[in-house]
């Protein structure tokens, strides 16, 4: 389904010392500074693949994504979506695909949503039946009824970017590209982003790769994991093997309000005690857990995903040059 | 082609709308756009002492109040538009569509010339109160010709600003470069004064650059200044400026898409 071979982008980025000087010798000379935002990434995302693509601030997981959809032209490599080479921007290709951008808006400002959906039916030239089955759909799944028709200045950040989904997704494609989807919505309007990005794949099987911060995100919408720092791939794989990989053991959570375990290395948090250790230890703590309290309600885990992340990110780039 | 025919109805419903939403705004727009009728004060003037270059007080009014109606029908806004969904990162959601974004613009352009005729109108009818005897209808054929020309100047005028627009792409404030452009524009297009007014050795000049088909071409057809049985050159090279446009505008959107770093997101 998607196919990416030593995939390069390396911006000429100008370069400007301060000073009145520098701006005047810049007019005749002006220097430039490469910046390897990509730098050879080689991956295969099967059909019907949910994966998330994390990787710190200016990893290139954004210049991926443009890559992937069209909208930049790589330096170098390889790009297949679908059979298609997304620079070359095929109408079929653009039907196959979509991108959706937090906060970044298609919704026309000072019309209702239902203008706009009304113009995304013309220009996927989408047949009337298919586009009102598809945007019943997505009024249900979103939850759009109640605000659709009004200006979409008027509305919350989070009704818009309901509608800014919709609008994405009234062509139903095939594959899902999300660029921090959830950023900035409060709570409610993240789950509700969520639970609907799960149903449209359940329901449609659609491919998803997704960018994000937000580990609630990961958790709860991918399966699969493409690790990106400095423009290079540092993990692929699922998301217990990334614990696996980069979690320093188990995370071991104890909830009883009355026992005192602070003795044998927990910590209170809340109404539990919390402790981390590595995979080899786990079973003489959790007898230790046990013998204090026969009763206490016990669970093992992989530790937080933020903890993994901050680890993986930290381990996987090579040591600094002397 | 038949997927941009069965979306016009939609495009122009929408365009509507947004024209609509948009109607405070327009309205300023055009009557900030009244050049022309300052212009026609300053030359009426100039010409209660005689004649300029064949132009009488009843000429120079009949010249910019065709000037008026033609600067409306070809007024764009796709320069800013462009330029500014360039530098934000805009242009994005635009490029993941199946329609070439220019469409859009073109028939939102297109679909405020019925709103701008119709806030145009109250002024023709004052200065045609003033001075009845000022306008004199053109000939069928002349009007023709000017329908076909006053349509060449506004596809050229809006390509004019799509390239400028698209130069973003590769600069970081393109609507100077086009002040500078609107500039030179006002000056040779007959914007401010008739070509007729030039020296007549600049004439061959001016005849051959785009700015004349640009407004002073459907002008002059529409203010009954040119003969139809002059106007088959006149009307060549304005239509030849406006395939150069399109080409030039073509050249730029590949090019630039090449080069595009789509900022922002």
């Amino acid at each position: 389904m998607i196919h990416v071979r030593d995939l390069k982008k390396i911006y000429k980025v100008p370069v400007k010392q301060p000073g009145v000087w520098a701006s005047v010798r810049s007019l005749f000379d002006r220097e430039y500074r490469e910046v390897r935002a990509v730098d050879g990434i080689t991956f295969d995302i099967a059909a019907g693949e949910r994966v998330g693509f994390l990787g710190p601030n200016g990893a290139g997981k954004t210049t991926t994504l443009k890559m992937m959809t069209g909208l930049l032209h790589p330096t170098s490599g390889e790009v297949s979506v679908s059979g298609f080479t997304p620079k070359h921007r095929d109408d079929a290709f653009l039907r196959t695909v979509t991108l959706v951008m937090g906060q970044k808006q298609q919704l026309l400002w000072d019309l209702p949503p239902t203008e706009t959906f009304a113009l995304h039916r013309a220009l996927y030239d989408l047949d009337l039946r298919a586009w009102k089955e598809s945007l019943d759909e997505l009024v249900e799944l979103l939850g759009l009824a109640a605000f659709m028709d009004q200006p979409a200045r008027n509305l919350s950040l989070g009704q818009r970017m309901r509608c800014e989904l919709a609008a994405a997704l009234l062509h139903r494609p095939k594959i899902l590209f999300l660029d921090e989807p959830t950023i900035g919505l409060d709570v409610e309007a993240q789950v509700i982003v969520r639970a609907f990005v799960s149903a449209y794949h359940a329901r449609h099987g659609a491919t998803l790769l997704l960018t994000s911060h937000d580990m609630d995100d990961v958790a709860a919408m991918v399966d699969r994991v493409l690790l990106i720092d400095q423009g290079v791939i540092r993990f692929d794989g699922s998301l217990p093997e990334l614990a696996r990989r980069f979690g320093s053991g188990r995370r071991l959570v104890v909830r009883d309000a009355h026992a005192d375990f602070s003795s044998i290395g927990l910590t209170r948090a809340g109404e539990t005690w919390e402790v981390t250790v590595d995979a080899s230890d786990i079973n003489a703590r959790l007898s230790a857990v046990l013998a204090r309290s026969p009763a206490a309600e016990v669970t093992v885990s992989d530790p937080p995903l933020e903890d993994v992340l901050r680890k993986a990110f930290g381990e996987s780039r090579p040591a600094a040059a002397p | 082609m038949r997927h941009l025919l069965r979306a016009m109805p939609t495009l122009l419903k929408v365009s509507v709308a947004r024209n609509v939403a948009y109607r405070a705004e327009m309205t300023i727009w055009i009557l900030t756009a009244t050049m022309p009728l300052i212009m026609l004060a300053l030359w009426n003037a100039v010409a209660a002492s005689g004649p300029v270059a064949g132009f009488g007080q009843p000429e120079i009014a009949r010249y910019f109040v065709a000037t008026l109606v033609v600067r409306q029908i070809t007024g764009a806004w796709v320069m800013w538009e462009l330029s500014h969904l360039i530098r934000t990162g805009g242009m994005s959601a635009h490029l993941l569509r199946p329609m070439h974004p220019l469409w859009t613009y073109a028939v939102w352009v297109a679909t405020a010339i019925p709103f701008r005729l119709v806030i145009l109108t109250p002024i023709i009818l004052a200065v045609g109160t003033w001075r009845p005897d000022l306008f004199v209808w053109p000939a069928p054929q002349q009007f023709a010709l000017f329908v076909v020309s006053v349509t060449m100047a506004w596809i050229t005028s809006f390509l004019v600003q799509c390239a400028f627009g698209l130069a973003s792409f590769w600069v970081d404030k393109s609507d100077g470069m086009f002040e500078s452009w609107n500039a030179v524009w006002g000056l040779l297009s007959g914007y401010v004064a008739p070509l007729a007014f030039f020296p007549a050795a600049w004439r061959p000049v001016l005849d051959a650059l785009p700015f004349r088909g640009m407004l002073g071409l459907p002008v002059e057809l529409l203010g009954g200044f040119l003969r139809p049985e002059d106007a088959a050159r006149p009307l060549a090279i304005q239509a030849a400026w406006m395939v150069v446009s399109f080409a030039l505008v073509m050249t730029l959107w590949r090019r630039g898409l090449v080069r595009n770093g789509a900022f922002g997101s």
